[in-house]
């Protein structure tokens, strides 16, 4: 019924649309840790990408560093996940929290983070090197029908972020700390009046977007791999996806990581991965221009 | 129960509050009356930990609290409800409330002060799954003040409640207050000009430009011939 | 700061700079070192009108300086264009994509312009290095390697003639520069203020922060543009490296050394930071580390730079 071509065209796109929905979704993960700690502190991180970053290397020093032998990834991310929030807490302690009280301090924010992200990717360069690390796949072997192939990484890595969504979700509708956070995040003066210490909560969604990209650094560096140098498109990326689906959405940020997702993976097919990046940004400008409230932004 | 003592505040450079002192007794409704920015609401934040820079003494129950920060004063029993109601929008009304009872000090009184805030305010029981920014001014005012209520308090600080409201949801909002005194809760009130707040009072004090002009009974005050020129134009 | 401040301040920068040829015109390391501090100069001072005094909080400003050094370099050694004409429509050109980049996102508030800018740095490497870049003549991954210097009437000033070089920089450093606090002193510059101040009072003036803002993006586009094609035609050599963030943070700490929204601080600056990273070159690798750590720590500690510092000492001098 159909050509030898046209089938061997249909299962390209079939793997096409299987990375883009595996990328997706670990994109879905970082603009809902970005939508999140800008929603709540109001405060733009720079250094975001870098924190992806972080998050892979402290997977690679374990796994292939020390040759951390038992448990595998489930130990990893036991004790990844702990680091990176500790590692956000700090940060946002130390660096962001003093700059709170300053005229003007949004923009600050973004100058002292943006020196962070410089920082962090100089310091990567001299740890690490600059020759690229890999991560060993989560998950071996493939899964099997009829013809179509998926490999249990990509569905691993899309069925870890979804409920890493999934479960961030229902923390922040369902749990006393996730109604406090969104409650700074729609009222920091009535948040305080209730007594919620805000300054707690600041650091809090910090240190849980830090840990949400992280995780996503761990996952998507099996596929790709970890690039000192990569922490600016991540962190723009990320924005990205954040700025299409509508600031404060976390709805709106999965169906445009999806979009993303998928734009991306089919641009690298036919034309070559470097033209990703201008894809994602001619997308953008198109979006500010004609929609910039995002697909489903609260307009907050 | 509380006391404050020589209490300055400034805004920027402004000094807004000149060496205030305030006391209020146990069981007490205590109202302070004055014009619009003459430093009343000032004064309240001042108590409460949200006002920039305060210099003075500020005692509660005999602690002094006059560097605590809000969530530690609410802990304490302390609660503000503010002028423009500072609620939640995008939640509805029952999380407004359980937020209310957000301090560990609330937490096991939750159950109990939500049937209570129920019963004075029927009308919230009614929308308690409405979502706070749609609610009407005066539901929304009611709001405020029972989310004060759900943080267990024992003293509560009220910005203005009558602000923008119709005389009838006015009159409604007083007798709850008062209701809310007879159950226990000591109350400090800031108003405007309203002639049946003295009703209300055990005491008044009157606020212009930062300082305190009058203290007494609501007699004395309903007798004082320059409250009457500044409040009644009489 | 008043005008007879700023253009004291200059004219002492400037004018040690003038003589410094006297003592090292023979030492070309040095002289080179004085050439990128002049070049620079005007990079951070393009930076700090947009960001310290207009408010518009661009993280472009290597991009621009970039594609004006691209631009002029591809015209002169791709069409033969005469540099001196090169460079001005490398300005020109920049100007132009300063508003096309200026226009979607200065009407939107919050990270929305540092972001896009940011994002043009970003998508900026790609192109150039990609078969776009090399359609248009940018060399891909090698770069331009044989841009020929600046020449007038028969007279090349290349780093051959690195004294009458460093003059002819010093001229243009020292013009740009001018223009630049000519503005913000102008109409324009007490316009930014009232904004600054008071957005919606501004605008009950009349004054439209939309038409400004884009102004101010042209004008430090077009003048970041020429000081970069100017620097292409002098170091001869140009390559997408620059966009790596190392230079990015350079830049940043001579901004913030001088002090944001204290030109000319950041004059002054660039002068400090350009000589210093260069004694800093032993460091190797770790001296990107050292810049971006900088970056945070002078945010967090010294906010209003060297130049605040100063006004600092000066108030409590008069008042004690």
């Amino acid at each position: 019924m159909f050509s030898e071509d046209t089938i061997l065209l249909f299962y390209e796109i079939t793997d096409v649309i299987i990375a883009g929905l595996s990328t997706g979704s670990v994109y879905a993960l970082m603009a809902v840790g970005m939508t999140l700690v800008y929603g709540v502190t109001k405060a733009f991180n720079f250094a975001y990408g870098d924190f992806f970053n972080m998050g892979g290397y402290f997977a690679w020093i374990l796994i292939v560093g020390l040759g951390l032998e038992f448990g595998g990834y489930p130990v990893v991310l036991l004790i990844v996940m702990p680091l990176l929030f500790a590692v956000g807490y700090g940060l946002e302690k130390l660096l962001v929290a003093p700059l709170r009280k300053r005229k003007d301090w949004e923009n600050k924010v973004m100058m002292m983070t943006l020196g962070l992200a410089l920082f962090l990717t100089s310091l990567y360069m001299v740890v690490f090197g600059v020759r690229m690390k890999s991560l060993p796949p989560i998950l071996e072997g493939t899964w099997e029908v009829g013809q179509l192939v998926f490999s249990y990484q990509d569905i691993m890595i899309f069925v870890m972020s979804i409920s890493g969504i999934l479960i961030f979700a229902w923390v922040l509708n369902n749990t006393r700390i996730g109604m406090a956070v969104r409650a700074v995040a729609q009222n920091p003066v009535g948040a305080t009046i209730v007594g919620i210490p805000k300054e707690r909560i600041f650091a809090t969604t910090f240190a849980i977007s830090t840990v949400m990209v992280g995780f996503g650094g761990i996952l998507l560096s099996q596929k790709w791999f970890i690039n000192p140098n990569s922490g600016g498109i991540i962190m723009v990326k990320a924005w990205v996806v954040t700025a299409l689906g509508g600031m404060g959405s976390i709805r709106g940020g999965l169906y445009a990581a999806f979009i993303i997702g998928m734009l991306e993976a089919f641009v690298g097919w036919m034309f070559g991965m470097s033209y990703g990046i201008i894809a994602l940004f001619v997308l953008l400008l198109a979006t500010l221009v004609l929609r910039p409230q995002g697909l489903r932004g609260k307009g907050e | 129960m509380l006391n404050v003592n020589n209490l300055n505040a400034y805004y920027g450079e402004a000094q807004v509050l000149h060496n205030v002192s305030v006391s209020v007794g146990r069981g007490q409704v205590v109202v302070m009356l004055g014009p619009n920015g003459h430093g009343k609401s000032t004064l309240l934040k001042a108590i409460c930990g949200l006002a920039e820079s305060v210099a003075g003494e500020i005692s509660y129950q005999g602690q002094p609290i006059d560097h605590l920060s809000t969530d530690k004063l609410v802990n304490m029993g302390v609660a503000y409800i503010a002028e423009n109601r500072e609620l939640f929008p995008y939640m509805t009304v029952q999380e407004n409330l359980k937020l209310g009872a957000y301090v560990k000090a609330a937490r096991p009184h939750e159950k109990k002060n939500m049937a209570k805030v129920f019963s004075l305010f029927p009308r919230l029981k009614e929308r308690r799954t409405q979502l706070a920014s749609t609610m009407s001014g005066g539901e929304a005012k009611m709001l405020a003040v029972a989310r004060g209520l759900m943080s267990n308090a024992d003293f509560l600080c009220i910005d203005e409640p009558s602000l923008g409201l119709q005389p009838s949801l006015r009159l409604e909002l007083f007798s709850t207050i008062k209701e809310i005194n007879k159950q226990g809760k000591t109350i400090f009130l800031v108003e405007q000009n309203i002639p049946h707040i003295a009703e209300l009072a055990d005491k008044i004090y009157v606020m212009e430009e930062g300082c305190i002009s009058f203290e007494g009974n609501s007699k004395e005050a309903l007798g004082d011939k320059h409250l009457k020129e500044i409040f009644l134009g009489m | 700061m008043r005008l007879k401040h700023m253009i004291a301040i200059i004219g002492v920068c400037y004018g040690i700079m003038a003589v410094l040829p006297i003592f090292v015109g023979d030492i070309r390391f040095v002289m080179n070192i004085m050439i990128m501090c002049l070049i620079w100069a005007v990079v951070a001072s393009c930076w700090d009108l947009m960001m310290g005094f207009a408010g518009i909080f661009s993280f472009g400003q290597v991009a621009f300086f970039v594609m004006g050094a691209y631009c002029s370099g591809i015209l002169a050694i791709e069409h033969s264009v005469p540099p001196v004409l090169a460079i001005l429509m490398a300005g020109l050109f920049t100007a132009v994509m300063g508003v096309l980049v200026g226009l979607p996102c200065l009407k939107l508030a919050g990270p929305y312009i540092a972001l896009v800018t940011f994002g043009v740095h970003m998508a900026l490497q790609p192109v150039l290095r990609g078969k776009i870049g090399i359609a248009i003549g940018s060399g891909g991954s090698v770069g331009l390697l044989t841009i020929p210097p600046v020449s007038i009437f028969g007279y090349s000033f290349s780093s051959a003639n690195i004294v009458p070089t460093f003059y002819l920089t010093l001229l243009l450093s020292l013009s740009c520069v001018l223009v630049i606090m000519f503005t913000i002193k102008s109409y324009w510059g007490v316009a930014f203020l009232a904004l600054k101040d008071s957005q919606d009072f501004a605008m009950s003036l009349g004054i439209s922060a939309f038409k400004y803002k884009l102004m101010v993006f042209a004008l430090t586009s077009f003048l970041t543009g020429i000081i970069g094609a100017y620097y292409g035609h002098f170091y001869g050599v140009l390559s997408y490296r620059m966009l790596d963030l190392d230079l990015f943070s350079i830049l940043m700490v001579m901004m913030l050394v001088g002090g944001l929204g204290h030109f000319p601080g950041s004059v002054f600056g660039a002068f400090l930071v350009v000589a210093g990273s260069e004694l800093m070159a032993p460091l190797g690798a770790y001296r990107a580390v050292t810049m971006g750590a900088l970056v945070v720590i002078l945010v967090l500690a010294l906010p209003n730079g060297m130049m605040g510092l100063f006004i600092g000492w000066r108030k409590r001098l008069s008042a004690g």
